[in-house]
């Protein structure tokens, strides 16, 4: 279980900003597939208006349709680069594929972006595009720390991931009635030693996700888990245990670790 | 738990709905703007959940309340310290008419760029021409289109209007949007193609030096020399300077790009770069027009000198405008409030 892959808050790429008040927050980047997924909604949309657009200037250009070609060439090629560098520029950093996706450009220092910048990261396209399907840029983000293409790193900008968050709701086991590691004060502070963040979100993240879990897989994971457990606070009380079901046990576990329980200060 | 965690988010839950429900408000406004009181409540709310986000974060084993927090504080940092640009509309025409003057202005702070293209587009000029006068086996290589490499025929289907087989305004028309695209396409990737520190703009000014220098070298050799000038510097001499143009947005860019991050003043970068760009790209507008209404006309429809004249007449004003416009302001207000790039 030791290599076991740690939650969500440390696997993926973060911008980490301190305020001159000294408060530090993380701020996670999108990855290049996300990423992708936006661009190539942008461009359906962008070809849609475009094709529209066309349909209304050959009709209005009918006496005309060299000068219809004209304005319709010109207005494809400036609507390229224009709609993501005016949305981005102008609606905080987001164009319909980016808002869509959850992402969201901003300044590197965590500020929201300029449209001067905007419209830099965007004419860098020529380049990142190169030489094709994006190649330069996709390697320039899987190189770079901050997941910038050059596009990105030329106007000191960034995309980060923005799912929305709602602040988290009361878990049951923060509200047990009764929990039989409490009668155990030493046991329930050696978990509460041994427990790193990330086993705690761990063993938080198994119990409420279990509905989502296929029975045999869940029997699996909560057995590890509990004898991991077992394994870090030795020696473990048998008649604790005997009792117990593993999902019982993580479940008594959970509640040392994030409950408002008192220990029982129990004479035995 | 150091934290009472319950007791806390029952406590902190309301000033971060009213942080959230403000920070919804402002960042649904094209400029972000605050008013005072606002401003007020805003740091308010933004000091109370980043001691809010400290606590949770040394006290407390709450990953996901921790995220969201920083979430929240993310978003109150964002708005609080962000300096709006000032109110800009798209009908105030008068901003939009100054790149016709910020655009000089730039030009002529940056001039040390554009004598850095000027430099490598000669060279290429030079080495392309010598090689076509001197060396019979290179012109197969240097100039892969028949039409450039035999250039009796082509100047004979020029004049006879071959080419034009249906000698319309409408297809000029549509072969002017195409001329414009392509070239602002390629400027643009030469200014962009600063990010290779400059090496990839000298490579693409200097191939473009040597093709140039060569078909001139080609056509005056067969004696076209009159024709191609007149083919060429109606919309040459607005084409050829902006490529020139992009080399130095590209030279400047790299230039910025090899300076510590620390002294990068980004925001001013990225203006003049823009403005150069902009600048360009009607050039280019101008150059496309020329190109497919005026330059494909050849005699006897118009005469050569004739075209010369106008082109020379072009390359005149467009060194006024670029030397001369907006120079007093750039000698007292302009230069003292952006340097050039030349610490």
């Amino acid at each position: 279980m030791t290599n076991a892959r740690p939650i969500r808050l440390s696997t993926s790429a973060e911008l980490t900003i301190a305020t001159p008040e000294g408060v530090v927050f993380r701020l996670p980047l999108a990855g290049p597939a996300s990423r992708l997924y936006a661009m190539l909604l942008d461009i359906v949309i962008v070809l849609a208006t475009v094709n529209g657009l066309g349909l209304l200037v050959y009709w209005i250009f009918s006496k005309a349709p060299g000068f219809g070609v004209m304005v319709i060439t010109l207005a494809e090629f400036a609507i390229g680069f224009a709609y993501s560098a005016l949305l981005e520029g102008f609606w905080n950093g987001q164009t319909i594929g980016k808002r869509l996706f959850h992402l969201r450009v901003i300044d590197q220092t965590g500020l929201p972006l300029r449209i001067e910048q905007a419209w830099v990261r965007n004419l860098m396209r020529v380049f990142d595009a190169l030489p094709f399907a994006y190649l330069v840029g996709g390697i320039s983000v899987l190189s770079n720390p901050l997941m910038q293409r050059f596009g990105d790193r030329v106007a000191g900008t960034l995309v980060v991931r923005q799912t929305p968050l709602l602040p988290p709701r009361e878990e049951p086991w923060t509200y047990q009635k009764y929990n039989s590691f409490m009668n155990y004060p030493s046991v329930a502070m050696k978990l509460r030693r041994a427990a790193t963040p990330e086993l705690a979100s761990l063993i938080q993240d198994a119990l409420r996700r279990r509905n989502e879990l296929a029975p045999y897989a869940r029997r699996e994971i909560y057995r590890e888990l509990a004898g991991y457990l077992q394994s870090e606070v030795s020696p473990f009380p048998d008649e604790l245990v005997e009792m117990l079901s593993d999902e019982q046990y993580l479940i008594n576990a959970a509640g040392v670790l994030f409950g408002e329980q008192r220990l029982t200060r129990v004479r035995r | 738990m150091i934290l009472d965690l319950e007791r806390f988010q029952a406590q902190a839950r309301p000033r971060w709905n009213s942080l959230e429900s403000l920070l919804a408000v402002i960042e649904g406004r094209p400029d972000h703007g605050l008013n005072p009181a606002e401003a007020e409540q805003l740091q308010e709310l933004y000091t109370q959940a980043a001691a809010d986000l400290s606590r949770v974060t040394h006290g407390a084993l709450a990953p996901e309340l921790r995220q969201y927090l920083e979430r929240l504080v993310a978003r109150a940092y964002a708005e609080l310290y962000y300096d709006p640009p000032k109110r800009f509309q798209f009908w105030q025409w008068r901003r939009w008419l100054k790149i016709f003057t910020a655009f000089p202005e730039a030009f002529r702070r940056q001039s040390r760029y554009f004598a850095l293209a000027v430099l490598i587009t000669v060279l290429g000029c030079t080495m392309g021409g010598l090689a076509v006068r001197y060396d019979p086996a290179s012109v197969d290589l240097l100039l892969p289109a028949d039409y450039l490499r035999d250039p009796g025929k082509r100047v004979h289907a020029e004049e006879k209007g071959e080419n034009r087989h249906v000698p319309s305004k409408q297809i000029e028309a549509a072969f002017s949007a195409q001329l414009i695209r392509h070239n602002i396409e390629v400027s643009l990737l030469a200014a962009a193609l600063g990010v290779t520190f400059g090496i990839g703009t000298a490579l693409l000014l200097f191939e473009n030096g040597v093709l140039l220098g060569a078909v001139a070298v080609r056509y005056t050799q067969q004696g076209f020399g009159l024709f191609v000038a007149a083919w060429l510097l109606p919309h040459g001499v607005f084409e050829i300077p902006s490529m020139l143009i992009a080399g130095q947005a590209g030279f400047y860019l790299a230039r910025v790009l090899l300076r510590r991050r620390e002294d990068r003043d980004v925001r001013q970068t990225m203006h003049e770069w823009l403005v150069l760009i902009a600048g360009l790209a009607l050039m280019l507008t101008w150059a496309g027009i020329m190109e497919a209404f005026f330059s494909q006309h050849h005699e006897p429809e118009l005469p050569y000198g004739f075209k010369v004249a106008v082109g020379g007449a072009e390359l005149v004003l467009l060194a006024v405008y670029l030397l001369v416009i907006g120079r007093r302001k750039t000698n007292d207000l302009a230069q003292t409030r952006v340097r050039a790039e030349d610490k």
